[in-house]
């Protein structure tokens, strides 16, 4: 009897063997429009829609080629290949578990797929409720926001930087030795506790829709302010009783905004932390050499300049190339410089060279803006679609203004670093830098220097030789400050001053004989 | 791995093979297959000459050209073309800008002209410390080279051990896909 009772476990566990290795049968997609069947497959613990089907039922169409599908749905293009678990919309990946397969011909997605082109696209997210048998189209405001939480220290300020998934609404309460962020939709938390290692927060935990940020010391104060593109919530906590940067009293300073010009520059250098950047065959690391040029920039410009200077680090540490933009983007600065060394294969490279972001990167931030505002214009109640233009519209404006004057401030960098290094020339290029991506002010990146040139590397450890840069970088930031005030009218050309340098493009880099 | 013994000729044992024999069965006649349209040109093979880009002395991309058995698919050729180039340079035309240790995981030739490329190895994965030029010339390299051999491979967008990242070496923003650079290459070689 125990005999054929453990052989009928063995039947029953090799049919549901079978069971598990595939189902097939009849889902209903539900849409705010109604619902609709189609085939889904369950196999190997995944769930997979008929891209035919659910694409149909979205009112989208599905073409096949060599390489794959192309599913199109309203005039939005994506598409998903073989063996790769990533589809793309747009110039987006839509990450699945797994790949897509085929059965009998016909082509099956991980229902993810569609979760992914809907969110990226629209304002609507997709669930799959595998009781039901029901793939769910719903709006996404109603849906769970995941919270992607940070911390740096940046000049004395511990910055909390909460990245969303969406947009969300919160109120901050604050406590004896905690502030709390509480949202009002749900959220999805990447962890449940976790320390921190910073002057002014020990830990953050999650519970229900609360984040609770503890403090070290009760006279830790916060400052609070939202970002977008991505949707972006940064508390700045410090002392009470600590200075600002910049010595202002409030931040980011809105009174020293509001006068046009150059008021706020921010210097970031590069690298830092267990991020030593590029390093030279005697053992220089490029992060000791960017803060040591980027400290003596910050005296100089202050000095001379009379603008505020803000520094994105000022010590050996690791901050994330969106926090420094985000630093930038917070205080309101007018120009942005990233300082870095180069390097190359060979050990000739020599000279530096000056970068502004590519156009095509511009675009693309451009494009993410639109999206953000078309999927929060068609969220509300009563969306007007020619405002989300409009905002598209300025959006574009304002990123070419920020481009060309980018490209005067990278022209203005180059002429300077060549007048003062002598060395070649290589000019004003553009490049999808990620440090320049979402910079709202004119941004550059200076290489002064490779670190793989054993002249060089040796040239850029001394002291004189950093003064040499940071006297032409000087030179630039006043030539391009002067230039843009006069520009604007706030200030008067000076009779003898030779004409303004036309605007560099691609095509067009500095061109200045190098002494 | 240590394995507990088991009583030979139990019907735990038997009742095990018969579950996986079971398994596998099931398995084998489940309906899945691959969705590539075409298996016979990706399984055809001949060899071909491809142009692989590396950085000149002019600190510009030169191509060197070499050949290699390919298959006729585009789809499966690419990712053996972007192993070729992690090789390096066989003449002393250039000189190789990816890590040594560098492994392209996988590529994959999408609808539309997008190739995701999946790198990996122990340099991209633990931080690269390289410079502006390097990583741009680098990822430049990757994709001019796809676009050169493939008229389908128009952008190439980079994900590092199966994930989306944020750079290669702290520089180049990989948050969208990249399109070949033609001022990073030399004119002769376009």
């Amino acid at each position: 009897m125990k005999r054929l009772f453990s052989l009928g476990a063995v039947v029953v566990l090799a049919l549901a063997s079978i069971v598990l290795a595939q189902t097939s049968g009849q889902a209903t997609l539900r849409t705010p429009a109604g619902d609709k069947p189609f085939t889904y497959v369950q196999q190997s613990g995944q769930t997979y829609v008929s891209a035919s089907e659910v694409t149909a039922a979205l009112g989208g169409t599905i073409a096949p080629d060599s390489n794959g599908y192309r599913i199109t749905i309203n005039n939005v293009v994506a598409a998903f290949g073989p063996d790769t678990r990533y589809g793309v919309v747009r110039d987006d990946l839509i990450e699945m578990p797994v790949p897509p397969i085929a059965i009998e011909g016909t082509p099956y997605v991980p229902w993810q797929f569609f979760q992914g082109l809907l969110v990226k696209t629209s304002s609507m997210d997709v669930a799959w409720d595998a009781n039901a048998h029901v793939l769910l189209v719903r709006p996404l405001a109603q849906n769970v926001i995941s919270v992607q939480p940070s911390v740096a220290n940046v000049e004395g300020i511990s910055k909390v930087v909460l990245t969303l998934s969406a947009a969300a609404e919160y109120t901050i309460l604050k406590e004896q030795l905690a502030y709390v962020v509480r949202f009002k939709s749900p959220i999805q938390p990447p962890f449940a506790e976790q320390t921190v290692e910073d002057p002014s927060i020990s830990k953050l935990s999650f519970a229900g829709n609360d984040l609770r940020i503890q403090l070290t010391a009760p006279d830790v104060v916060a400052d609070a302010y939202k970002l977008e593109n991505p949707p972006r919530i940064v508390l700045d906590f410090r002392k009470a009783a600590a200075p600002i940067p910049g010595q202002l009293p409030a931040m980011p300073g809105l009174k020293q905004q509001e006068l046009p010009g150059i008021r706020t520059i921010v210097i970031d250098p590069g690298h830092g932390g267990k991020d030593v950047g590029a390093s030279g065959a005697d053992g220089l690391l490029e992060k000791d050499v960017t803060l040591a040029i980027a400290r003596k920039l910050a005296a100089s410009l202050a000095a001379k300049t009379g603008a505020r200077i803000v520094l994105t680090r000022d010590e050996d540490a690791v901050v994330s190339l969106d926090q420094r933009t985000a630093l930038a983007n917070q205080y309101k600065a007018d120009l942005f410089l990233s300082v870095h060394l180069n390097s190359s294969v060979g050990k000739v490279a020599k000279g530096s060279e000056t970068y502004f972001l590519s156009v095509e990167a511009s675009d693309e931030l451009a494009k993410k803006a639109a999206e953000t505002e078309n999927a929060s214009a068609a969220a509300a109640p009563v969306a007007d679609p020619s405002a989300s233009d409009l905002k598209l519209i300025l959006w574009d404006l304002a990123q070419q203004t920020y481009l060309d004057e980018s490209s005067r401030f990278a022209q203005a960098i180059q002429e300077e670093m060549n007048a003062a290094t002598g060395v070649a020339n290589r000019g004003v290029k553009q490049a999808p830098f990620k440090v320049l991506v979402g910079a709202t002010m004119p941004a550059a990146l200076v290489e002064v220097g490779f670190i793989s040139n054993p002249d060089e590397e040796k040239k850029l450890t001394s002291d004189q030789y950093q003064t040499l840069l940071v006297d032409a970088l000087t030179r630039a930031v006043q030539r391009y400050k002067t230039d843009y005030e006069t520009r604007i009218g706030i200030v008067q050309p000076a009779p003898a001053a030779p004409a303004a340098p036309a605007p560099a493009t691609a095509t067009a880099p500095a061109t200045r004989t190098v002494p | 791995m240590i394995f507990a013994p088991h009583p030979p000729g139990s019907l735990a044992t038997l009742g095990m093979t018969v579950f996986v024999a079971v398994s596998l069965l099931a398995g084998a006649c489940s309906k899945k297959n691959n969705i590539t349209a075409n298996i016979n040109a990706a399984n055809r093979v001949a060899v071909r000459p491809v142009r692989l880009y590396y950085e000149s002395e002019q600190l510009m991309l030169v191509a060197e050209t070499r050949n290699i058995a390919l298959p006729e698919s585009p789809a499966a050729a690419i990712p053996v073309v972007a192993r070729e180039l992690m090789k390096g340079p066989a003449t002393p035309v250039g000189a190789r800008l990816f890590p040594p240790d560098t492994l392209v995981r996988g590529a994959y030739l999408l609808p539309g002209g997008t190739v995701i490329v999946d790198l990996g190895g122990a340099t991209l994965s633990q931080g690269w410390g390289a410079g502006s030029h390097h990583e741009l010339m680098a990822a430049s390299s990757l994709v001019q080279t796809l676009a050169v051999n493939f008229a389908d491979a128009r952008r190439v967008r980079f994900i590092i051990n199966g994930a989306p990242a944020e750079t290669l070496a702290g520089h180049v923003s990989l948050s969208r896909s990249l399109s070949p650079m033609p001022q990073f290459v030399d004119p002769r070689f376009r």
